[in-house]
């Protein structure tokens, strides 16, 4: 009874936990073999004067980490095929 | 029954598991509500190792931390079902102490990183935050798991203790 319900209370917590889709920003983009390189995207956002942090899939988007042309710190979403901004939900 | 967990620690402890939860819960509906539960984690943390040193009897890190001789000792008298009863926290419970701690100050301070210009949007900052949480809810359920396992087998609450400080007398 206590081994199923540890397992019961730890299965629960770490599928709460896991980190998937944050729900932020969805694109229809398609599988990911259709997508433009992060690289691309990159230097795109360098152009304008972005320092680019991290990219990374969510919701099939791109999801960017940088600080802008100002120096200030944002986190925006791309669409991976075009590359135009989504626009997010303020949090 | 005796006096076991002080004040301080009982509002430490139960501060920290509502905070925690606010902070864990947010960070996808509020920046600001995921921040401030967090740095408020992090000051509970702070309290709870300062108290750790210098608080009260059974609050001390130096009356509940034994060797790993000892905490094996006890893990063998535990597997055979003799394990003694301790009135703070037995061996094991003491080493989830620190490691529940531990983790919540790496989770606290990699989260914090992730506001300041140096180390916002660094991967492995991002990544030590999501894992360590990852962590620190393994952890969680281990420890509310061994609470309701000794509970049973010394037939006392300790959920309830941890709540108005009071234990059964006796044990070590």
């Amino acid at each position: 009874m206590l081994r199923s319900a540890f397992i019961t209370l730890g299965a629960g917590l770490l599928a709460l936990g896991s980190a998937q889709a944050t729900g932020l920003a969805s694109c229809e983009s398609g599988p990911q073999s259709g997508w433009k390189p992060k690289e691309e995207l990159t230097k795109m956002l360098e152009a304008k004067g972005w320092k680019v942090r991290m990219i990374k899939p969510d919701g099939g988007c791109y999801e960017v980490y940088a600080l802008d042309e100002k120096g200030e710190r944002v986190e925006a979403y791309f669409h991976p095929v075009t590359l135009d901004p989504v626009p997010i939900a303020k949090k | 029954m005796i006096k076991v967990w002080d004040p301080v620690v009982r509002v430490l402890h139960w501060s920290l598991v509502a905070l925690f939860v606010v902070a864990w819960q947010s960070p996808l509906r509020s920046d600001l509500v995921h921040e401030w539960s967090g740095y408020a984690c992090l000051m509970i943390v702070t309290a709870r190792v300062l108290w750790g040193m210098w608080g009260g009897p059974h609050a001390r890190f130096s009356a509940f931390l034994r060797s790993p001789s000892a905490t094996a000792r006890y893990v063998r008298a535990l597997a055979g079902g003799r394990a003694p009863r301790y009135a703070g926290h037995n061996p094991l419970g003491g080493w989830m102490i620190v490691a529940l701690l531990a983790t919540m100050a790496v989770v606290c301070v990699t989260g914090w990183m992730f506001t300041t210009d140096r180390f916002w949007g660094v991967a492995w900052v991002r990544t030590t935050h999501d894992l360590g949480t990852d962590i620190l809810l393994g952890l969680i359920a281990v420890h509310i798991f061994g609470n309701a396992a000794m509970s049973i087998l010394h037939r006392e609450n300790l959920i309830a203790a941890m709540w108005h400080g009071r234990k059964r007398a006796g044990g070590i």
